[in-house]
């Protein structure tokens, strides 16, 4: 399983049906048969797993909502989010890119 | 796995159409929730076993209810019969296998307008067509082959089929089929809702030997009623509840998450907890990646209006709980 880092983009799983009903949120793995029951801040940290965002927007977005430290709020988000790619829940959006390659011979943009 | 390869020993070879060799002419109506369900193609043998398995459900070809049937069953809404066809096939047509220390759990195959279902002794399919009096409806049928002309295996390959058909059915009229035992006290039924092992015939017991009926401790049906939901009577019991015997809708009482714990306490379900409680408790449909939509749609609905009397029900072996729900 690749690491979970602050730069990283994770979505909800394909199989993965989420809802939220007031604040809570009820999650239901389709392939297992499973349904769980998110409290706030797990329902929100869900909601915030759109696959465009990186981890460390949903730090930014919760330090906007919650009274806490901003190290401990990523140590802490950090620590869920990898729990929920563990528990399939949620999986990396794409490989996070390397640098691009410029061609060889066209070091300058000019080609 | 892929389906049917745990029973089908040509698995590929599934028809393609509920269509077949019937068994016999001979033909029942069944009022179960959902129906009235009409099964076709009955060889006199399978008629004697379904008769025998579900007499408080039968009805005369007519339609009139039966001595002992509900008169007026809350399913009205239901309209048109389901149809079911009894098929042909042979033993031949599944692989054996050693049930001993298994847990039976029939494969399933799903898609937008059919359910393929295979089992011990059964391949069955149910099949949505456009139809139904505007034409702009829907219908539900099923079909299932089986190679039982009767004798001991068949009403329990007929009512493992009958299971899932209701489950459909029901989900269409915006009810469920819900793992539970259902237990009417005072006018009122109670459902305890937990998956194999919560204590669903243990609270049914106590519930028993405080005087209170039990519908059933395996599976009930929960529909919308005009006092906000209703539990049905199913004739699909687990050690207890009186199978042959009908009964009219009772209003819900209260829908009680079971907990086994070392004290009795109630505590309330929030809406989000409730509709987690109803998914994990609806068999067959609840694992239908076709249908999620619709499931969640109609248990919501069901959630919202049991809201005020779901509650966790932590219960211990001491059978007191019964006086903390009086109580409410």
């Amino acid at each position: 399983m690749s690491q979970i880092r602050v730069g990283s983009v994770l979505r909800r799983r394909a199989d993965v049906r989420f809802r939220v009903i007031d604040e809570e949120g009820v999650v239901v793995r389709q392939g297992a048969g499973e349904v769980l029951v998110l409290n706030e801040v797990a329902t929100r940290i869900l909601t915030l797993a759109d696959g465009a965002a990186s981890i460390a927007r949903w730090i930014d977005a919760l330090l906007g909502e919650f009274d806490v430290d901003r190290g401990q709020l990523t140590a802490d988000v950090l620590a869920f989010a990898a729990e929920l790619v563990e528990q399939g829940l949620l999986e990396p959006a794409a490989a996070e890119r390397a640098p691009a390659l410029r061609r060889a011979g066209t070091a300058g943009g000019g080609g | 796995m892929s389906f049917g390869a745990r029973f089908l020993r040509q698995p590929e070879r599934f028809s393609e159409r509920p269509a077949g060799e019937p068994w016999g002419e001979r033909e029942l109506a069944l009022e179960l929730p959902g129906g009235p369900y009409r099964v076709l193609g009955l060889s006199a043998a399978q008629e004697a076993g379904v008769r025998a398995t579900f007499p408080g459900s039968l009805l005369p070809a007519a339609g009139a209810p039966a001595a002992g049937a509900p008169a007026a069953p809350a399913t009205a809404a239901a309209g048109a019969p389901v149809t079911c066809r009894l098929l042909r096939c042979t033993a031949g047509d599944f692989l054996p296998v050693d049930v001993r220390g298994w847990e039976y759990g029939l494969d399933f195959d799903w898609s937008p307008a059919a359910v393929r279902l295979a089992g011990l002794g059964l391949a069955a399919r149910l099949d949505w067509r456009l139809g139904g009096a505007e034409l702009g409806g829907v219908e539900l049928s099923g079909a299932l082959w089986t190679p039982e002309d009767g004798g001991a295996r068949f009403p329990g390959v007929f009512e493992n089929f009958l299971r899932v058909l209701v489950s459909y059915r029901l989900l269409e009229l915006g009810g469920a089929v819900l793992h539970s035992a259902g237990v009417v006290r005072h006018g009122a039924a109670f459902l305890f809702l937990g998956r194999s092992g919560a204590g669903k015939t243990t609270v049914a017991r106590f519930s028993q030997a405080q005087g209170a009926e039990v519908l059933s401790d395996d599976l009930n049906a929960l529909l919308p009623h005009a006092a906000g939901c209703a539990v049905l009577k199913l004739p699909f019991t687990g050690d207890l509840g009186e199978r042959r015997a009908a009964r009219l809708p009772v209003p819900l009482g209260a829908l009680l998450r079971l907990e086994q714990d070392s004290v009795d306490a109630l505590a309330p379900l929030s809406r989000a907890e409730a509709l987690a409680c109803l998914l994990a408790c609806a068999p067959f449909v609840n694992v239908d990646p076709y249908r999620r939509d619709r499931l969640e749609h109609v248990l919501f609905a069901l959630a919202a209006a049991a809201a005020p009397r779901a509650f966790t029900l932590r219960f211990s072996l001491g059978g007191g709980f019964w006086s903390i729900l009086d109580e409410k």
